[in-house]
């Protein structure tokens, strides 16, 4: 999920004001030597993450030494979106990233060499909704005719899912407006008139629910989303290339933890606890994905194919070529 | 007249929080949801309580004291020795009154692009953001000092040196000292704004976002609260330790009180 918080910056292309400071590109490879014993190219890695309920497995592999078992020292780092993790993921401030899937298909479709590494999260019904005020005019998704929907990223998962729901009652995105807001602020934007109706995700249904009185108009993943895939792991191409026991250490460690969460809720809930702020009560109420254990690039070319026929993408992906494959 | 003007500034923050309270109380209507100041004061309280909290406050105020020293460190002798050489500050005059206004905050995602230590890329763009008002005041305080009394010491025979040593910069500290306390507040914006859009393993800016994600505004304040707080004392200790080096200048220029 790309959650963007608050990105108030533009990119400003003035390398010589950074080189003024004296502090330009350190040269510093963070590559340790392989370590004995293990045969880890690398035996310490920072993993990027968001505070979502998508990549609980991180942490619950961190909390259960599933990756200590590997030979493996995980130091997770909070990311503010998987469009901010790349640059990150490329300079090689981190190893591996969160992303979700449309963002990691459109930087592939720009040239970008990044290789997908595991599955995450996946979609459930009513993990994704479309929810308006309770006294709205708004009852299916065929009233969003020339309505304006809050989605947290624009041309991203969200106007994708969205985009298909419309697609199933004869409208196009040109028949609505999307308009970006973070999570957090939706709800106060619609009740003030900004927008009608916003896409949500979790924690974010429950609390609009609960506090606002916020209903759901229609769930966003159905039909053709149906159990869409909505983020996985990242590296880029090179670092994959160049560290292959480790990715594989990450892999199996990440995907006992995702087999942990999918068998046990009460770990989810027990994890979400150490890295988000949703408090216990929440956790226990909100709606989750699911957590696969392995990278299917049948199940993930869907994505890729629904981006190609909504045009956010011009020329097709075959998702087995970002996949890494296990040899490295 | 200290407590009097004690009691005027806590009227006016008790007012200020007691309207805020108000207006979101019974103001806003009931389809918005905002943490009233009492909310967001208790939460801010319970805050030093959490781990998690302290943990990124240390990060952040280390990523600003080791930005803020090296930017003084840099940017002190740059100015002495520009304020010194009139024709190479001439030279140089265009280049930092272009590189000056830029906002620094925009130059976060090229430093993330560049620096692939997270630290490194924080601590560079505080650097970047604190340089400027202290250079700045430098040349200022460089160019404000008594030319009568260095061409009392050159007459004595003294050199370049000894009139930098014994007349220029005793002359300019005060002004150094107000540019480091100007870049104080600055580095702070920018320490928390660079965890803000570049995320990291802890800070004041990670804690806002992680708040953020777990639809916590109330604990997103109260971070925001203690960044302030934080602002607040360093300034004053900052402030204090000007009028404690510096009342002789006080005096000489007549600033009140």
């Amino acid at each position: 999920m790309t959650h963007r918080l608050s990105r108030h910056a533009l990119v400003l292309g003035l390398a010589a004001a950074l080189g003024l400071t004296g502090c330009g590109a350190g040269g510093e490879t963070s590559s340790s030597p392989a370590a004995g014993g293990t045969g880890l190219e690398k035996t310490t890695i920072r993993v990027g993450a968001l505070p979502v309920p998508d990549p609980v497995a991180l942490y619950i592999a961190q909390a259960k030494g599933f990756f200590e078992e590997e030979g493996l020292t995980v130091e997770p780092v909070t990311i503010t979106g998987g469009a901010a993790a790349l640059p990150q993921i490329e300079s090689g401030a981190l190893d591996v990233s969160q992303t979700n899937y449309v963002s990691t298909f459109l930087a592939v479709s720009q040239g970008k060499k990044i290789k997908l590494v595991a599955d995450m999260y996946q979609a459930a019904p009513n993990a994704f909704t479309i929810m308006v005020p309770k006294d709205s005019p708004i009852k299916t998704v065929a009233d969003l005719k020339g309505r304006t929907i809050l989605v947290n990223n624009l041309r991203n998962i969200a106007t994708l899912a969205v985009t298909s729901q419309l697609k199933a009652v004869g409208l196009t995105e040109n028949d609505v407006k999307f308009a970006e807001k973070p999570f957090p602020e939706m709800g106060n934007a619609i009740n003030s008139g900004q927008a009608d109706a916003g896409w949500f995700t979790e924690p974010f249904i429950t609390a609009n629910q609960k506090t606002l009185g916020f209903r759901t108009v229609a769930d966003t993943m159905t039909g053709p989303t149906a159990e869409l895939p909505i983020a996985g792991w990242m590296a880029t191409q090179e670092w994959a290339q160049k560290h292959p026991k480790t990715l594989a250490a990450f892999q199996r460690a990440i995907a006992r933890a995702q087999q942990l969460a999918s068998a046990d809720r009460k770990e989810i809930e027990a994890a979400l606890a150490t890295y988000t702020k949703i408090d216990a009560g929440t956790a226990a109420a909100i709606t989750l994905g699911t957590y696969p254990s392995t990278l299917d690039a049948a199940r993930l070319q869907k994505v890729a194919d629904l981006m190609l026929e909504y045009q956010y993408i011009s020329a097709p992906i075959d998702v087995k070529s970002v996949i890494a494959s296990a040899a490295g | 007249m200290a407590a009097a003007r004690l009691l005027r500034g806590v009227a006016g923050v008790a007012g200020f929080l007691v309207a805020g309270e108000l207006v979101i109380r019974f103001g806003l209507s009931e389809d918005l949801v905002f943490p009233a100041p009492s909310a967001v004061l208790r939460e801010a309280v319970w805050l030093p309580s959490d781990a998690v909290f302290l943990r990124g406050t240390a990060a952040t105020l280390t990523n600003w004291a080791l930005g803020l020293l090296i930017a003084t460190a840099v940017a002190v002798p740059a100015g002495v020795l520009l304020g010194a050489l009139p024709p190479v500050e001439r030279a140089i005059r265009p280049v930092l009154e272009f590189m000056r206004p830029i906002p620094s905050v925009a130059i976060i995602p090229l430093a993330i692009l560049l620096i692939p230590v997270d630290e490194l890329m924080k601590v560079s763009v505080i650097v970047y953001a604190s340089l400027w008002p202290i250079l700045i005041n430098t040349l200022y305080g460089m160019h404000d000092v008594d030319p009568m009394a260095k061409d009392t010491l050159r007459a004595f025979g003294f050199g370049r040196s000894a009139v930098l040593a014994r007349v220029s910069l005793p002359s300019a500290a005060p002004f150094i000292a107000t540019g480091v306390r100007i870049a104080a507040g600055v580095a702070l914006v920018l320490a928390v704004s660079a965890e803000l859009v570049a995320g990291g393993t802890a800070g004041i800016g990670v804690y806002v976002t992680t708040a953020g994600s777990g639809n916590r505004t109330d604990l997103m304040l109260a971070a925001t609260f203690w960044a302030g707080v934080l602002g607040v004392a360093a300034n004053l200790a900052l402030l204090a330790g000007e009028r404690r080096l510096f009342h002789w200048h006080r005096v000489r220029t007549g600033a009140a009180g």
